[in-house]
């Protein structure tokens, strides 16, 4: 467990800076305490500074997991985020897309979310845009990126892809044993 | 013998024997002698069981034991005398001994309780449950039943009024409630024999059938509440006419037989046939099948008329059985009828060509009044009255329909007139053979059984299961009453059809003329075929037998018809209109006749199967006849009845006998209203779990940020509103660059300091007791918990020792060594995060998120204060056509999440069209307010004379400036906020009125909506206050100051009020 290094913090937060931009400044800097991200087997961890002191307790081999993981770095020192970054994301997301009811399935079984199955989307919404996908009744599923820009999404075809899936929270189930 | 024999005679010789006896006396001699044989042998084998019995009972009873005195024979189980059989084995040649008693076990003694029969009166069961209507269609009740017969028999009793005489109500009661009972008879229990067929085990079945239909209609009665009274009535009627039947009964029975067989006689051919098929149909397919194939057969041997021709008897019956009954008071008023009938006739005969074709129909419908009118006579001698009353009407149709024929062809006497109005009118050869033989006897005949038979039926039926062998012969003609019932309602209607046809404007005056009419509609449909169709007598047989088979199968389908008969007689006088004169038309048509004919007997098929009994019934049929002829002359009668009836149904939402449908509907409507009630819980509940979730996310994780946009953006507005004074105006631009991760940077600092602030506290809480701080402190410590809590070694401040001070601040050195790594770490990471959110910055003013940020600064003109001086513009410059259009698209560009507008877009677009269209639709009224408002300094106006002043306003827009600043120091809009710079500095030296140019900066980087001290409020309020300003706010001044006084007096007073109590 040791603190990101800046190249990490960077790589990361670049990607944390994809779903909710400047946002991410509420992340690091929190009015309510001491937040900080530590590096755990590969994998980043979102801790509060009360519950750092105590996992220092425990010897690195034998810690699991603390605070919450947002995602791992890969071999190639790429920052993936994972599902469970979610709830973090979504309050601050800035780029939302609400799927229909008859999409979510197809979306939490890890499909990419097609024209047909788009609810709603936030307007000027770019190209390659993190976006965090919410259910109609708002329920925040995952994340993806925007295949298509807004205005893109209105000229495509209904089977064209529009969000690539990235983490959704069907991951819970499917992923159980990886996630932390 | 012997002296004769071959003696020679004529040149042959005689050979005289003894001649043999003849075929069938020696086949009878045998018959008879094989009989009494039998007899005997009964006896005999009756003796020796007896004695073998005895033998066997004064035995004891184990198996195997012999019986004395009869070899071979052996008790077997259960006390069985059984013989000793001896076998011969197939395979071997030996004789098998077979000991019934050895093999006794394997016998088993049937249950005992086998021999307690269930009557078959118990074997019709009943569907149980609950009130709904459904479940009461499954149990064949109808709830309208009452209600309409009501109005009906109302509409009689009108009827007959008019004629002469009244009906009673009560008789009409009677009528209905026999009739349901009827009615359920025929439908729990079908198996009716027909009065024709005398054999005893029918009869006896049919009596036990109409009991237990009897208490199955009363049960049903019950149900509803009109039925009750009806009931009552009934069986005290029933037990009166009892005590009347006794005393005529023997002599009845007598007639009835006699004229019976003369009837059977007559009908041979016919008849019997019929009686077979209906037996053999009986015996084979079903007893349900047996009563509709008898009734069916009675009509067949009428052949194609058979209504008429049945109906001309029962009158005749009628008569004849008033005439017998004149022992009866009832015999005279009858007879009057009659006399009355024929003066009727004289007045009927206006239209009677017309009146021929209903005539038949009346005819039939009369029979049944006839019968009617007997059951009424059996209920009451008062309703006896009004029945025979309305025989009397039913006479008089009969006396109409005579005299038609005998105005048609040939009339001699009533009687006569009868067979010959049917041969005459129906051209029937059958009929007319079978009719003139024995007229009167055999009409005779059938009246007294009908009538008779009837009554004593209807009586003993209902009364008691013991009376009913005697008179099981009675109870066969119920059936014609019940058809009579529905004739009843028939010779009403005939009545009225005659005098619709008499004067047919007059058809459609009240709603009863009009049911009435529609009965008589029918049946001049009916007698329409009589008459067109006399040639085709026998295709009615086939009608009437294929009508016959459906009618069963359908019985409650008809009884649903029945339910509603408003509904029906609406429909029917609806259709009657129609249909009349339709009728009429096809009267003279004889390719119809065929349909007619179908329609014919469909009525005769109902109402015989239905046991005729019920006049609904027959208003339904009549209408469904009605119906068919009406609206489809097709040859597939009883479907296009059905429908029709059905259309009528679901077409005449009339209340009363709808009121089984209409409770389903409302059945219906309310699920459905159920149904919606729950959709909307459930989605209020979806709601709910929604909100839920919206506040547990918007708790998440104890964020205070959850709208973190605002957060960010007003705290940035504010610091900045508050930096920009204090700063200098080339810095703004810096600030809005920096804004969010100076900001941050700032918070970082201010967060840092809060955090060791934080400490400090925190160090505070524990330094509660000062004293115990620091090494010296803790010393203080140790020593205080060496003393325990003893309150005189208690250490204070005074114990304290002065070198603390160093001590402290190392510790709390200590403490925040984590936390300034911490606070290190994070820093790192807020520098990332700049560094990240730089990139994301430019990327996002590139994507066009920019001008919401834009207008986070906005920049207060202040014109009292020397350094915004820079706002306001110079003299202005001679304007170029082409920075117009230039300033003008890009304050498109830059300003379209902006409503606001200044009054220079506005003209700009006035200068400039294409550019100008699109800013005027930016416009907004307060806009347009200030620039009213202030006429005088702008010179503005849409239509200006001078363009020069325009152009100069457009260039005052500035809206850039403020664009230019944010972009002043960020490199990747230098060329554009260059231009702009140009622009204003342009526009600056054009400017005449600093003040001007001012106003439109600072509404240019304005929201859309109003904030404090807007400038455009501040415009406003010039123009609201216009000329009374100061006189409004020292009159508000002054009344604020008298309220304030009053309030306080009143306050005074209130607490001097207070303090006394």
């Amino acid at each position: 467990m040791r603190p990101l290094t800046e190249e990490e913090t960077r790589v990361m937060f670049e990607k944390i800076a994809k779903y909710i931009g400047e946002n991410l400044q509420l992340l690091v800097d929190r009015p309510d305490g001491t937040y900080c991200f530590r590096l755990h087997n590969d994998r980043v961890y979102y801790v509060s500074e009360k519950i750092l002191k105590l996992a220092a307790n425990v010897s690195g081999d034998k810690l699991l997991s603390l605070g919450t993981c947002f995602g791992k770095f890969t071999k190639t020192h790429k920052f993936r985020l994972h599902i469970t970054a979610l709830d973090y994301l979504a309050p601050y997301a800035k780029y939302k897309v609400w799927i229909k009811p008859g999409a979510e399935q197809s979306f939490l079984y890890g499909n990419h979310v097609l024209k047909s199955g788009l609810g709603r989307i936030t307007e000027n919404t770019s190209q390659y845009q993190g976006v965090v996908v919410y259910s109609m009744a708002d329920i925040p599923l995952g994340f993806g990126v925007a295949a298509k820009s807004t205005q893109d999404c209105r000229k495509v075809d209904p089977m064209a892809i529009v969000v690539f899936h990235q983490a959704d929270i069907g991951e819970y189930v499917r992923h159980e044993e990886t996630l932390t | 013998m012997s002296v004769l024999n071959k003696t020679k005679w004529k040149g042959g010789t005689l050979q005289i024997q003894l001649a043999k006896e003849s075929f069938l006396h020696r086949l009878a001699q045998e018959r008879e002698e094989a009989k009494a044989k039998r007899e005997k042998s009964t006896t005999g084998n009756n003796n020796l069981l007896e004695k073998m019995e005895e033998v066997n009972f004064h035995m004891k009873a184990v198996p195997g034991t012999e019986v004395p005195g009869h070899k071979n024979w052996v008790v077997s189980k259960f006390g069985r005398v059984l013989p000793v059989l001896y076998l011969k084995n197939q395979h071997k040649r030996k004789i098998i001994e077979y000991d019934p008693s050895k093999y006794c076990h394997n016998a088993k003694k049937i249950g005992e309780d086998f021999p307690n029969t269930i009557p078959i009166s118990s074997l019709t069961w009943e569907i149980e449950g609950g009130n709904d209507p459904m479940s009461k269609k499954w149990r064949g009740e109808f709830s309208d039943f009452c209600g309409p017969s009501k109005k009906m028999k109302k509409v009689l009793k009108d009827k007959v009024s008019t004629g002469s005489l009244a009906m009673n109500p009560r008789s009409s009661w009677v009528m209905e409630t026999t009739s349901c009972t009827k009615k359920t008879c025929d439908s729990i229990t079908p198996n009716k024999s027909p009065p024709e067929l005398g054999s005893d085990t029918q009869k006896f079945n049919n009596v036990l059938f109409q009991t237990s239909g009897l208490e199955i209609a009363r049960k049903k009665n019950s149900m509803s509440d009109d039925d009750i009274d009806s009931e009552d009535e009934l069986k005290a009627m029933i037990a009166k006419e009892e005590n009347l039947r006794r005393t005529t009964w023997s002599s009845i029975n007598e007639s009835e037989d006699d004229p019976f067989e003369v009837i059977r006689d007559n009908f041979k051919s016919v008849v019997h046939k019929l009686h077979l098929t209906g037996l053999d149909i009986k015996n084979n397919v079903s007893c349900h099948v047996s009563d509709n194939d008898i009734m069916g057969n009675d009509c067949e041997y009428d052949s194609g008329d058979i209504d008429e021709i049945i109906a001309m008897k029962k009158n005749v019956d009628k008569k004849t059985s008033c005439k017998n009954r004149e022992n009866s008071e009832l015999s005279g008023h009858f007879i009057k009828v009659q006399k009355r009938k024929n003066n009727v006739k004289s007045a009927l005969t206006h239209g009677v060509k017309p009146l021929n074709c209903k005539s038949p129909s009346h005819s039939s419908s009369s029979e049944d009044a006839g019968s009617t009118s007997e059951l009424a006579e059996s209920e009451e001698d008062k309703e006896y009255n009004a029945i025979m009353k309305n025989c009397l009407c039913v006479n008089l149709t009969l006396a109409d329909l005579e005299q038609l024929a005998g105005s048609d062809p040939k009339v001699q006497n009533e009687d006569t007139e009868s067979d010959s109005l049917e041969s005459t009118t129906h051209c029937k050869c059958d009929r007319v053979s079978k009719s003139p033989k024995t007229p009167d006897s055999f009409h005779r005949g059938q009246q007294c059984i009908h009538s008779e038979e009837i009554v004593a039926s209807l009586l003993e039926g209902e009364n008691t299961c013991g009376k009913q062998k005697p008179k099981e012969n009675n109870l066969k003609p119920k059936f014609q009453a019940f058809k009579g019932i529905g004739s009843l309602y028939g010779k009403e209607s005939m009545k009225k059809s005659l005098k619709g046809n008499v004067a047919p404007n007059n058809i459609n005056e009240d709603q009863n003329s009009l049911k009435h009419e529609d009965p008589s509609s029918i049946s001049m449909e009916n007698g329409s075929p009589h008459a067109n169709g006399s040639s085709n007598k026998l295709t009615p047989f086939q009608h009437a037998e294929r009508a016959n088979g459906p009618n069963h199968i359908q019985p409650q389908k008809r009884q649903s018809t029945f339910e509603s008969p408003d509904r029906k007689v609406v429909s029917s006088s609806s259709s009657e209109k129609g249909s009349r004169n339709p009728i009429s038309s096809l009267l003279p048509l004889k390719g119809k006749k065929s349909l007619s004919l179908s329609a014919k007997t469909h009525k005769i098929g109902f109402d015989k199967d239905s046991c005729h009994s019920t006049t609904k019934t027959k208003v339904s049929e009549e209408e469904r006849s009605d119906s068919n002829s009406l609206a489809s002359f097709n040859k597939s009668p009883k479907v296009s009845s059905r429908k029709d009836s059905q259309e009528s149904k679901t077409d005449l939402p009339l209340s009363i006998s709808h009121s089984s449908d209409v409770s389903a509907k409302d059945k219906h409507a309310e699920d459905n209203q159920k149904r919606l009630a729950a959709l909307e819980a459930r989605q209020k509940a979806k709601e709910v779990q929604k909100k839920l979730v919206h506040n547990a996310l918007a708790n998440l994780d104890g964020h205070p940020e959850d709208k973190p946009m605002h957060i960010i953006f007003d705290s940035d507005s504010e610091s900045e509103t508050e930096e920009i004074p204090t700063q200098e105006q080339s810095h703004p631009g810096e600030e809005l660059v920096k804004e969010s991760v100076g900001k941050a940077s700032r918070k970082l600092f201010d967060s840092s300091d809060n955090e060791e602030s934080a400490s400090e506290d925190d160090s505070s809480r524990f330094k509660i007791k000062p004293q115990f701080e620091g090494r010296a402190g803790q010393k203080l410590v140790d020593l205080q918990s060496h003393f325990g809590t003893d309150e005189r070694f208690r250490m204070d401040s005074r114990f304290l020792e002065s070198d603390s001070e160093e001590e402290q601040e190392e510790v709390n050195e200590k403490k925040s060594v984590e936390e300034e790594e911490l606070a290190e770490e994070e820093k790192k990471a807020l520098n990332v995060v700049q560094s990240v959110l730089h990139i994301n910055l430019r990327n996002s003013t590139s994507k066009g998120s920019v001008p919401a940020k834009k207008f986070k600064d906005i920049i207060h003109y202040d014109p009292t204060r020397h350094d915004h001086g820079t706002y306001e513009r110079k003299k202005d410059d001679q304007p170029k056509e082409k920075m117009y259009y230039n300033i003008a698209t890009d304050l498109k560009e830059i300003f379209q999440t902006a409503k606001d507008t200044s009054e220079k877009e506005e003209d700009t677009p006035w200068n400039e069209d294409c550019s100008g269209e699109k800013l005027e639709e930016i416009q907004n009224p307060a806009t347009l307010k200030s620039e009213a408002e202030q006429p005088g300094r702008f010179t503005f106006s849409f239509f200006g004379s001078d363009t020069k002043d325009i152009k100069e306003e457009t260039y005052r827009i500035e809206t850039v400036k403020p664009g230019k600043i944010t972009w002043q120091e960020d490199p990747h809009f230098q060329d554009s906020s260059s231009e702009e710079e140009d622009i204003t500095e342009e526009t600056d030296h054009r400017k005449p009125i600093p003040e001007e140019a001012s106003v439109p900066e600072k509404e240019t980087t304005r929201f859309f909506f109003f904030s404090k001290n807007d400038e455009r409020l501040h415009g406003s309020d010039l123009f609201w206050r216009g000329v009374g300003g100061n006189i409004s706010k020292n009159s508000w001044e002054a009344r604020t100051n008298n309220l304030r006084m009053d309030c306080r007096k009143k306050h005074k007073d209130a607490k001097r009020k207070m303090k006394p109590k």
